[in-house]
C-alpha cells in the first residue's frame, strides 16, 4: 500500500512539475499583461509534434528536440505578441485580446490537423523503456528526466526573475507597468521579452508531455484547462502559488487514478477551482490584485 | 452656411425615413418575413439542417450577449447551460417519459437554476476570475455528463430522441415537426420571440440598471443598486435562454453526446457575439448565423475551412472591434454625412 502510494506520488509529482511549466508561462502572461492566452496550449501542442519529428529525424536525439520546441515555442510568442496583443493592448478592451487568441487557437490546431492528422502519435522517446527500480517503486528514465528538466527550468526562471535586474523590471512591470515606465523600464520590451519566456516554457513542456499525452492537434486543451485551474488555485499572476498549485494537480490526477476513477480527475480539479474562488479568491498565496475579487 | 433650407427639409425627410428603416416594429416583421421565406428558399435537408442549428445558436449567443453585453460579466459556461438544458429535457422525456413541452420547461428551468448557481461566483469575482471559474464550471458538467454513465450513457450518448409531437389546432391540419421547415418555424420562431422579449427587456430600466453594474459596480451600488441581486438575474436569464435551445438542440439532432456541450463550445458562441457585435442584441444574432454558415460555405475548400475560420475570427477582432454591426453602422453613418452634405454644399 505505501508503495503504492509512493509510487503514484512520483507519478504525480512527474505529471505536476510539468503542468507547472504550462502555468507558470499563463501566470507569467497574465502578470504582465493582465490577458489570458488561450493560444497557449496550442504551442503546447506544437512543441511535443515538433519534438517528436525532431527525434525521429535525428534518430533518437531527444534532447535536441527538446530544444527545438523551446526556440519554435519562443517564436510562436513573439508571432503572437507582435501581431495580436501589442496591436490590442492600447484599446482598454479586456475582452478583444482573449477573443482574438480563441481564433489563433482554432487556426492553429486546424492547421496542425491539416499536417499531422487527428489519428494519436504514440511518442516513444529514448528513454520511455528504460526503467529504474527503486524498492517496490517504479520509474522511466523519462520520468526522471521530467523531473530534472523541469526542477531546472523552474529554479532558472525563479533566480531570473528574483536576482536579474531583467527579472526585477518583469516584476515591476507585473506590479505596476506605468510606473515602471516612469523607472525607465520600456514595458513593451518586457511584455515581448515575457510572451517569448512563456511560449518557450510551453514548447518546451509540450516537448516533454509529447510522450505523456495521447498527441493530437487537440492534446493542448484538456491540459491548458487544467493549467487555469492551476493558475488560479495558485493565484494569478504568483510564481510560488503555481508551483504549488501544479504539484497538487499533479498528485490529484495520479491517486484520483489509482483509488477513485480516472474520470473525476477533472471534476476534482475544477471542484477544488471552485472552492478556492469561493473561500480565498486570491489563490493559496496572496497577491493583492483588489480589482478582480 | 451649410445648413441651408433645402437641406434642413432633406434631413427631415431622411431623418424621417430613416427613424421609419430603424423603427424596430417595421425591422421585426422582415425578420417574421425571413424566417417565413427562408426554409421555402433552402429546401434540402443539408441546408435545413444548418438553419435549425442557425436558430439554436441564434439562442445561445443573445443568450451570452444578455450577461456579457449588458451586464458585463465574462461567462465561458454557456456551452454547460445548453448541455444541462439539453440532457435534462432528453432524459425526462426518454426515461419518465413526460411530454415535450413539459421537459423543455423543465429543462430551460434547470438550466436557469444552474446559472443562479454559477451566479454565486459571479456576485463575488469580476473580469478573468469570473471567467475561469465559468469555464471550471462547463469543464465539470462536461465531465460529469461523460462520466455518470449509468444516467446519461457517457461517451456512447443518447440515440434516437423524437421530435417534439405534432401540434394540433382544431379546424386546422395537425403540424408536424418531424418535416425540417416546421422545426425551423418552431426555433426560429422561439429564437424571435426571445429576442423581442430580450429587447423590450434592455430598453427597460432593467437594461439601464445592468449597464451601469457593468460600467462602474461601485456607483451603481452607491445608487441604491442592488448589484448581486441584478448579476444573479443576468445569469438566469442567459442561462435559461441557453438551456432552450439546448433542449431544442436535442430534439432536432436526435441524438445526443457529451462532445455537443465541450467547453469549445463556448468558445465559438463567444465567438458569435464579438464577431458580431457585444452590446447589441443583432450584432450576436449576425454573428451567429455568419460563423454557423460560414464553415459550411467554406466546405468546398475542405480541410483549410476551420483555418480561415480562425483567421477570420482573428482579423474581426483586430479590425473592427466593435463587431460587424459597428463597422457596418459606422459605414452607414459615413454614407448619411455624405448624402446630407451634399445639396448644401451644391448650393453655395
Amino acid at each position: 500500500m505505501l508503495t503504492v502510494i509512493l509510487q503514484q506520488g512520483i507519478n504525480g509529482l512527474v505529471v505536476g512539475s510539468l503542468y507547472v511549466l504550462v502555468a507558470l508561462g499563463l501566470t507569467l502572461i497574465y502578470g504582465v499583461l493582465v490577458q489570458i492566452n488561450f493560444a497557449h496550449a496550442d504551442i503546447v501542442t506544437l512543441g511535443a509534434f515538433v519534438a517528436y519529428f525532431v527525434t525521429h529525424l535525428l534518430s533518437g536525439n531527444y534532447f535536441a528536440g527538446i530544444a527545438i520546441a523551446l526556440i519554435v515555442g519562443g517564436a510562436l510568442g513573439w508571432l503572437l505578441n507582435t501581431a495580436i496583443f501589442a496591436p490590442l493592448r492600447d484599446r482598454g478592451n479586456e475582452l478583444l485580446p482573449l477573443i482574438a487568441t480563441i481564433g489563433v487557437s482554432i487556426m492553429l490546431q486546424n492547421a496542425m490537423l491539416l499536417m499531422f492528422g487527428p489519428i494519436p502519435y504514440a511518442f516513444d522517446t529514448p528513454y520511455s523503456n528504460h526503467v529504474i527500480r527503486f524498492g517496490g517503486i517504479f520509474f522511466t528514465v523519462q520520468n526522471l528526466l521530467i523531473i530534472v528538466v523541469s526542477t531546472i527550468t523552474i529554479g532558472l526562471l525563479y533566480a531570473f526573475m528574483k536576482f536579474t535586474f531583467v527579472g526585477k523590471a518583469l516584476r515591476a512591470v507585473s506590479q505596476d507597468r506605468e510606473t515602471a515606465g516612469l523607472m525607465g523600464i520600456n514595458p513593451n520590451y518586457i511584455i515581448m521579452l515575457t510572451f517569448i519566456i512563456a511560449s518557450a516554457l510551453a514548447g518546451m513542456s509540450g516537448a516533454l508531455l509529447g510522450p505523456v499525452l495521447v498527441l493530437t492537434p487537440f492534446a493542448g486543451t484538456s491540459v491548458i484547462v487544467k493549467a487555469f485551474a492551476i493558475v488560479i488555485i495558485g493565484g494569478f499572476g504568483n510564481v510560488e502559488g503555481t508551483i504549488i498549485a501544479g504539484l497538487i494537480v499533479g498528485l490529484i490526477e495520479s491517486y484520483t487514478t489509482q483509488f477513485l476513477d480516472p474520470g473525476l480527475i477533472d471534476i476534482i480539479v475544477f471542484a477544488l477551482l471552485l472552492l478556492t474562488l469561493a473561500v480565498r479568491p486570491t489563490g493559496l498565496i496572496a497577491e493583492r490584485r483588489d480589482e478582480n475579487v | 452656411m451649410k445648413m441651408s433650407s433645402p437641406a434642413t427639409i432633406e434631413s427631415s425627410v431622411l431623418a424621417t425615413a430613416s427613424t421609419f428603416l430603424s423603427s424596430r416594429r417595421l425591422w421585426l416583421v422582415v425578420a417574421a418575413i425571413a424566417i417565413g421565406l427562408v426554409p421555402m428558399i433552402f429546401s434540402g435537408s443539408y441546408w435545413r439542417t444548418n438553419l435549425i442549428i442557425c436558430a439554436v445558436n441564434v439562442l445561445l449567443a443573445i443568450g451570452l450577449d444578455f450577461v456579457l453585453g449588458y451586464a458585463g460579466q465574462l461567462n465561458l459556461g454557456q456551452s454547460a447551460f445548453a448541455g444541462i438544458g439539453a440532457y435534462a429535457s432528453t432524459l425526462l422525456i426518454t426515461k419518465l417519459g413526460v411530454p415535450f413541452w413539459i421537459a423543455f420547461a423543465c429543462g430551460v428551468l434547470l438550466a436557469a437554476l444552474a446559472g443562479m448557481l454559477l451566479s454565486i461566483f459571479a456576485v463575488r469575482l469580476r473580469g478573468h476570475y469570473l471567467a475561469i471559474a465559468s469555464l471550471g464550471f462547463a469543464v465539470i458538467t462536461y465531465q460529469v455528463l461523460l462520466n455518470w454513465i449509468s444516467l446519461t450513457q457517457g461517451p456512447l450518448g443518447i440515440y434516437g430522441i423524437a421530435p417534439p409531437p405534432p401540434l394540433t389546432i382544431p379546424g386546422l391540419p395537425s403540424i408536424s415537426f418531424s418535416n425540417t421547415a416546421n422545426f425551423f418555424y418552431l426555433t426560429g420562431g422561439f429564437a424571435l420571440l426571445t429576442y423581442i422579449l430580450l429587447d423590450q427587456l434592455v430598453r427597460s430600466p432593467v437594461g439601464e440598471t445592468l449597464a451601469a453594474i457593468r460600467e462602474d459596480e461601485v456607483s451603481a451600488a452607491s445608487l441604491g443598486i442592488n448589484c448581486q441581486k441584478w448579476k444573479v438575474f443576468a445569469f438566469v436569464v442567459s442561462s435559461a435562454v441557453a438551456g432552450a435551445g439546448g433542449c431544442f438542440y436535442a430534439s432536432f439532432v436526435g441524438t445526443l453526446v457529451p462532445d455537443a456541450f465541450f467547453i469549445t463550445e463556448s468558445f465559438s458562441v463567444l465567438a458569435m457575439v464579438i464577431v458580431g457585435g457585444m452590446g447589441t442584441l443583432i450584432g450576436p444574432v449576425v454573428g451567429a448565423i455568419l460563423l454557423t454558415v460560414l464553415p459550411e460555405l467554406l466546405r468546398g475548400i475542405g480541410d483549410l475551412r476551420l483555418i480561415v475560420y480562425g483567421v477570420s475570427v482573428t482579423l474581426v477582432v483586430l479590425f473592427m472591434p466593435g463587431g460587424i454591426v459597428q463597422a457596418v453602422r459606422l459605414i452607414a453613418a459615413v454614407l448619411r454625412r455624405r448624402f446630407t452634405d451634399r445639396p448644401a454644399s451644391t448650393n453655395p
